[in-house]
């Protein structure tokens, strides 16, 4: 089942992590790795666990046991990750009451950037949000879902981070912005220093664009393997039973 | 759809429902324990001074009878009750909103939920006083058809006070400018009755009292056409309200923007989100106008009422509150006005103490911008008070934002701020915020107070006092750094809306 490549480049590291919400279990990962310049995609049904993982990856939710390591050092303890994390995970991690530009210039600050460097920055994300022909002037709060959900991805990718963290980044994006963020985080991944974990339910995009798949189901990872040719099928087969089954 | 008679049935079950949910919910035991003792006292007060007013008027006024005494200070007593329920009761809209998809009509839900916003404790805790005071003393004097217009008048002047409190927060919500010209004018007016001598309002409601009490009936058609004009318009305003928008976002008219030097880096960052947020959404930017109102009109009125000031303690509150109002006010949400989007911060490479920073400069530069203001009104009327006005600077500054941070990095309720209504509105706020100020207001004023035969070694002292505050500010921004880091998980969950 695990596909890991060797200990020696581990990005991140979850070790028996527990998480529960009153009885139920959310999530139970006794061990799980992501290797330097990998990018994972994770699949599973609603109620999964998949946001759940990813926000204790980021240290945004606070596991019952085990802990999660970036680089290795424990997410808790030490925060020198966030400097080199992009994440979007919903529309929390935007400041809805900023202007677009007002807010990449604040996530771009926070990665040490200067205006020209954020300026610069922006330029190969022109095709997915062109930000030269966007009222500069409308807040956050007043886009559509679609096109906030643009901008919260925009922040994560445009910093050039070495790790990135997407929840569900093609829902609710219109084809050519599905399109073109697939050719941007296949770009992206090309990037041998660079680690992605992608959560979706669009099975054809993450399989196309993610080099590992891990699925999650009731809280517990039950694949976790590299993609090749026959995943798609694999996946769709699988997740059509779940849905026989959890119907009968 | 469906008949008044199934809907208001309906409606009050579920009403019931909400309001034991909420009593199970909201508060801790020892908070219940402590807004219970303080009900219970307060009761206790009105009905003793209702039953035995004429102890504490016989020393107080002696020439006076209690009826007159009472009468004349009728208007300006609801008057102030108006001003307490204005920050406290909320308008049924919210309440209505759930329900507008179903098969009900408005005209069903605005006047069940119009009549169930009387079931308040601002209608029945006047009547502690007023019954007894009626029954002791009123019904002693004039008519029985005189003392029962009395109580009448009594009972319609509730009435009006709780719908016109309705209408005026309906009108803050939709012409937010036409709220703030009434209350610069009603304010106006009240500071040229008060410092003219001309004693209008007091006039007014004596010669209208008594006249109810000798059975005259003219004054009581007034306070009935009153009564009905406040039922009427409140109505009509809930009832629009729910067919336009809140009018809350009006974020594309207030997109002016500024910039910060490059050189300041992510603190000029955060400075800048901070008062943006301030600006561009519309609860806290009541709290910056009402701030500003009081720190301009209302402390003229304030300050030019010699009667008032007589005391060390009045002095002091009105120099803590001079230049330290918003950070009191706005300062306990600091972190709750993020809760929509906290995860911004704490998902990126935004170390603790630079947040915590950013918003210590916005209160403390609050402080001197309101002190700056109110600096000349002080000069001019109260010259006296000037050193206390200085003392108090660096006391907000150096100490009032301490204790307002402290609060403020314990918050875990959620506040949302696009979707909050105007000032009055008190999401996010639990009884804590309530008594947190006593221990904020009341150190300075006991101190002072202990020290008024040496008014000027306790004003250097509370100055000095604020100085050190001032210059340790980085040791306890470190300090509230580490508290936040502790309770991150905790205010996100809560910030989310998952646990309190």
């Amino acid at each position: 089942m695990p596909c890991w490549r060797g200990l020696q480049d581990v990005r991140v590291e979850m070790n028996k992590v527990v998480k529960k919400f009153g009885a139920k279990k959310a999530l139970d990962v006794p061990a799980w790795l992501l290797e330097d310049g990998e990018v994972v995609g994770l699949v599973g049904s609603n109620g999964a666990g998949k946001t759940t993982f990813l926000r204790i990856l980021l240290d945004l939710l606070k596991a019952d046991h085990g802990n999660v390591r970036m680089d290795g050092r424990n997410v808790q303890q030490d925060a020198g990750w966030r400097a080199r994390t992009g994440s979007f995970l919903d529309r929390s991690f935007l400041i809805e009451y900023l202007t677009i530009p007002e807010y990449l210039e604040f996530v771009g600050t926070t990665f040490g950037m200067s205006k020209r460097e954020i300026a610069a920055g922006l330029e190969p994300f022109e095709s997915f949000l062109p930000l030269s022909r966007i009222d500069r002037k409308r807040l956050i709060r007043d886009l559509s879902t679609g096109n906030a959900k643009k901008v919260g991805i925009l922040a994560a990718l445009f910093v050039q981070p070495e790790f990135v963290v997407l929840d569900e980044p093609f829902a609710n994006l219109d084809p050519p912005s599905q399109i073109r963020l697939k050719q941007l985080l296949v770009e992206m991944a090309a990037d041998p220093g660079r680690s992605m974990i992608i959560s979706s339910h669009d099975l054809g995009h993450v399989t196309e664009v993610c080099g590992r798949i891990t699925l999650l189901q009731h809280g517990e990872i039950k694949r976790d393997e590299e993609t090749d040719a026959k995943t798609l099928e694999e996946l769709n087969a699988w997740f059509s039973d779940e849905g026989i089954s959890s119907a009968t | 759809m469906l008949s008044p008679q199934r809907t208001y049935p309906l409606l009050a079950r579920n009403q019931v429902r909400v309001s034991l949910r909420q009593m199970k919910s909201q508060q801790g035991w020892f908070m219940r324990i402590v807004i219970g003792v303080m009900m219970v006292y307060s009761a206790f007060i009105l009905l003793t001074l209702g039953l035995f007013f004429d102890r504490f008027s016989a020393e107080l006024w002696p020439e006076q009878t209690p009826v007159e005494i009472v009468n004349q200070s009728l208007l300006a007593a609801f008057i102030s009750l108006f001003f307490i329920r204005f920050l406290f009761q909320k308008t049924p809209r919210m309440k209505i909103v759930p329900y507008l998809h179903l098969p009900i009509r408005r005209g069903s839900l605005v006047a069940f939920f119009q009549a169930a916003s009387l079931l308040s404790i601002h209608n029945f805790y006047p009547l502690l006083f007023f019954v007894p005071f009626w029954w002791r003393y009123v019904v002693a004097e004039g008519s029985m058809m005189g003392h029962l217009m009395w109580i009448g008048a009594i009972m319609l002047l509730i009435l009006a006070s709780h719908f016109a409190n309705l209408l005026l927060r309906g009108v803050l919500r939709q012409r937010a400018g036409l709220f703030y010209i009434w209350m610069s004018l009603f304010i106006a007016t009240a500071f040229v009755d008060e410092a003219a001598g001309i004693g209008l309002q007091q006039r007014l409601s004596s010669f209208l009292f008594s006249r109810i009490l000798s059975g005259e009936a003219t004054g009581l058609l007034l306070l009935i056409a009153f009564t009905a004009f406040a039922i009427t318009a409140s109505t009509i305003s809930l009832a629009r309200s729910l067919r336009g928008s809140d009018g809350g976002q009006s974020a594309q008219a207030r997109v002016r923007s500024f910039e910060v030097p490059e050189e300041w880096g992510l603190l000029g960052q955060l400075v800048r989100i901070e008062l943006l947020l301030m600006w561009r959404n519309r609860r806290p930017r009541h709290y910056l106008f009402v701030s500003l109102l009081f720190s301009t009109l209302y402390l003229v009125f304030m300050l030019s009422s010699g009667q008032a000031l007589g005391g060390v303690a009045f002095s002091a509150l009105l120099g803590l509150f001079a230049s330290g109002g918003f950070a009191l006010n706005y300062g306990q949400l600091m972190f709750g006005w993020d809760s929509t989007h906290y995860q911004a911060y704490v998902s990126r490479n935004v170390a603790f103490p630079s947040l915590v920073r950013a918003k210590v400069i916005v209160l403390q530069l609050s402080c001197l911008g309101l002190f700056v203001m109110s600096l000349p009104l002080f000069i001019w009327l109260r010259p006296d008070l000037v050193a206390l006005h200085f003392a108090f600077l660096f006391y907000n500054a150096g100490i009032t934002t301490v204790l307002v941070m402290e609060l403020a990095t314990r918050n875990r309720q959620r506040v949302d701020i696009g979707r909050s209504g105007g000032f009055f509105n008190y999401e996010g706020f639990s009884a804590r915020h309530w008594l947190w100020f006593i221990p904020t207001a009341l150190p300075p004023v006991l101190f002072l107070q202990v020290m008024s035969s040496s008014p000027r070694l306790g004003l250097t002292i509370l100055a000095t006092v604020g100085l050190l505050g001032v210059l340790f500010t980085g040791l306890w921004t470190r300090y509230f750094a580490n508290g936040l880091k502790s309770r991150k998980h905790a205010m996100l969950e809560g910030f989310a809306g998952r646990a309190g």
